[in-house]
């Protein structure tokens, strides 16, 4: 029987079976190696690409103490957002005698437009479950919980029966495997919101309390759900698990950069040719996965920013192209890793609209716990709305470094500490724009409607459409003659713009 | 006692059993997209016209699901792997396409060059 993948190694299943794809030809699939080559509502599909053999792996050769050395040795890093080493976080817990402890898998995915996560369960449950199941023999956990929004629906129903499928074959119960080690694992739903994917958040919502933030130390691998030990890693830093442990840390430590191991799963969206779900070996260069994986910008348009890092995150422009995907390399370009969205921003964009979309977000996600993200985040928002409207004023974006910086400084949780990046970034790498909207009452890539001047050119034919559907009154002229637009009049509804069937009113920024 | 391992040793043969018992070892096998993703872009539909042709007398086809490729913007993908010949996906397969591919590339073996995703 055709095993594609079965051979040697695990990743790039794919690869194997549709090989040339150019698509492929640059990522690097291990954590998605399972996804779209496999039935996911099949355990014989999974079994099949070796599934639940790194589970016996351990389970038969490997001493718990052995498999966390497996696992820091790796490199791995968190893949929810921080990067924090997983192989650290679960000694630390491993280190805690208490007879109870927890393994939680980080499926809340809040930011706006990612769904690595969703499409990772989706594609390849077994996975997860058996990432969690070794993380639960290596630190001596019985439970695991996966916290996962109840607007996946269709990940949830996949999962559910994975978990099923997984009891009645005997890797989640009692003495798996017929060995001394017991393990299952439950779901718990969560209603959404952002901060609820924050560890300490996500683990008051399963105890039944409003999803708020705590602050930490106490770290969670000490005293987390319930105040006992828990380990939390996210969906993706979970499906690493199964392949390190049989292709070995040495060959996982072996693809990367330096401090970043491994690959990252990202979500290519905005003005790129190939949107999807892309697995890329760290390092890979954001030109690389604009031009080669992505296909480049449609319609002939010019770049002009990458987002990473979604709300947490920032823009880098043009001059960063050649940054290496790594979460020291985007930290110093002044964007982060994040959990993988990337979201690519063409010339008609305008940054302080980008920077204020995302604001917007985050304050309101904010639960409101401390003052600083609270009201500060109000602040910078109403400021980048006067700056959108025409209302700049000298000083603005000095007073957004300020409270930006402060936020971030003071505010108890990564939303907090986090929500002013999109901001600042913007204003790194792109004031000029700030300044323009501010001064000059211009947007250089005519979206801010407040900014621009709907005018009536030569090409009107008087065909009087314009004037009908104008709310404000502010069109006038007789039929077949050109019309004119009263600038004190206008409210920059671009009615007239959308109606006019000859192109004859522009709309400029100037 | 068996070890672990040797006990997933026995799982793996059982279940490559299941899957060839399903037909797994078909000469054709068809798998098509269907996470949410694939779903809202109509790869039920498409599922639909191959469970059809299969009600309908189709043979030596196995037809299965699978998560999602990564291809968001060319979705539906289904892909048609043929023994001895390249696997290919076709994207943007819509129901009309689905009942091209069975007839053109699955019962006819010629593949649909221009629906394939390269
Ligand atoms: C506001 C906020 C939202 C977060 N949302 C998520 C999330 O949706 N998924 C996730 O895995 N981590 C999220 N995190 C990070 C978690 O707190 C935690 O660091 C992570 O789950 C640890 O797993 P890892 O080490 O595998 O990355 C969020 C953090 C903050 C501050
Ligand atoms: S930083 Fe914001 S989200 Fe985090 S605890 Fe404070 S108010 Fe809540
Ligand atoms: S933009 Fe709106 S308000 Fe201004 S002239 Fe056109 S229709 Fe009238």
């Amino acid at each position: 029987m055709e095993q594609p993948g079965s051979d040697t190694h695990l990743h790039n299943r794919s690869h194997a079976i549709f090989g040339d794809m150019s698509f492929f030809s640059k990522q690097m699939r291990i954590a998605l190696r399972n996804c779209g080559t496999i039935d996911p509502d099949s355990i014989d599909d999974y079994l099949q690409a070796r599934g639940y053999e790194a589970l016996a792996k351990v389970l038969t050769e490997m001493t718990p103490p052995a498999v966390i050395d497996e696992i820091k040795k790796s490199g791995l890093r968190g893949r929810g957002g921080a990067g924090f080493p997983t192989g650290f976080k679960w000694e630390l817990t491993a280190r805690e005698q208490n007879e109870e402890k927890f393994i939680i898998c980080n499926a809340d995915e809040g930011d706006p437009g990612a769904f690595m996560d969703r499409s990772a369960i989706e594609g390849d449950p077994h996975t997860v479950i058996e990432g969690m199941l070794i993380a639960g023999y290596a630190v001596g956990a019985q439970q695991g919980i996966v916290y996962i929004r109840a607007e996946y629906p269709l990940a949830v129903q996949r999962l559910e029966r994975a978990i099923v499928a997984a009891r009645a074959e005997g890797f989640l119960g009692e003495n798996i495997l017929g060995s001394s080690f017991s393990f299952d694992i439950e779901i718990r739903l969560g209603a959404g919101a952002f901060v609820c994917g924050e560890e300490t958040a996500l683990m008051h919502s399963i105890e039944g309390f409003r999803g708020m933030p705590r602050p930490r130390p106490p770290f969670p691998s000490v005293q987390g759900l319930f105040g006992k030990p828990t380990v939390i890693n996210n969906v993706e830093t979970w499906a690493n698990i199964p392949v390190i442990i049989l292709d070995g840390a040495e060959w996982f430590g072996s693809i990367g950069t330096e401090k970043s191991k491994g690959t990252k799963v990202f979500a290519l969206a905005g003005m790129i040719n190939n949107t999807g779900l892309v697995e890329v070996p760290m390092g890979t260069t954001l030109r690389d996965m604009i031009y080669d994986i992505g296909g480049g910008i449609p319609n002939g348009k010019k770049f002009k920013a990458i987002q990473t890092g979604g709300p947490s995150g920032g823009c880098l422009s043009e001059q960063y192209l050649d940054t290496k995907i790594d979460y020291d390399s985007l930290a110093q370009a002044g964007s982060i890793m994040g959990s993988g969205g990337m979201i690519v921003i063409d010339e008609d964009s305008c940054m302080v609209n980008i920077a204020k979309f995302f604001l917007e977000f985050t304050q309101n996600e904010s639960c409101g716990k401390c003052t600083p993200c609270r009201e500060g985040t109000k602040r910078m928002l109403e400021i980048l709305v006067r700056i959108t409207e025409g209302k700049g004023e000298q000083g603005d974006i000095e007073k957004l470094e300020r409270l930006g910086t402060t936020i971030k400084k003071a505010s108890l949780c990564g939303l907090g500490q986090s929500a002013p990046n999109p901001v600042l970034s913007t204003i790194k790498n792109f004031r000029v724009e700030y300044e323009e909207h501010i001064h000059q009452k211009k947007c250089r890539s005519n979206f801010c409607d407040y900014l621009l001047t709907y005018t009536v050119t030569d090409k009107c034919v008087g065909c009087t459409l314009c004037r009908r559907v104008c709310p404000s009154a502010a069109v006038t002229g007789t039929p077949k003659l050109r019309h004119e637009i009263d600038q004190m009049k206008c409210i920059k509804c671009g009615l007239c713009f959308k109606s006019c069937k000859f192109s004859a009113i522009t709309k400029t920024s100037h | 006692m068996a070890t672990p391992h040797e006990i997933v040793t026995q799982k793996r043969a059982a279940a490559l059993q299941r899957l060839a018992a399903r037909g797994y070892d078909a000469p054709s096998k068809v798998f098509i997209g269907m996470a949410t993703c694939e779903i809202a872009a109509g790869s039920k539909e498409v599922m639909e016209v191959f469970q059809e042709a299969l009600k309908g007398g189709l043979k030596n086809v196995y037809v299965s699901q699978k998560g999602c490729f990564g291809r968001c913007n060319l979705e539906p993908t289904v892909d048609v792997i043929k023994k001895g010949k390249k696997p290919v996906t076709y994207g943007k397969v819509t129901v009309d396409r689905a009942k091209e591919i069975i007839e053109k590339h699955i019962i006819g073996g010629k593949a649909i060059a221009e629906y394939i995703i390269k």
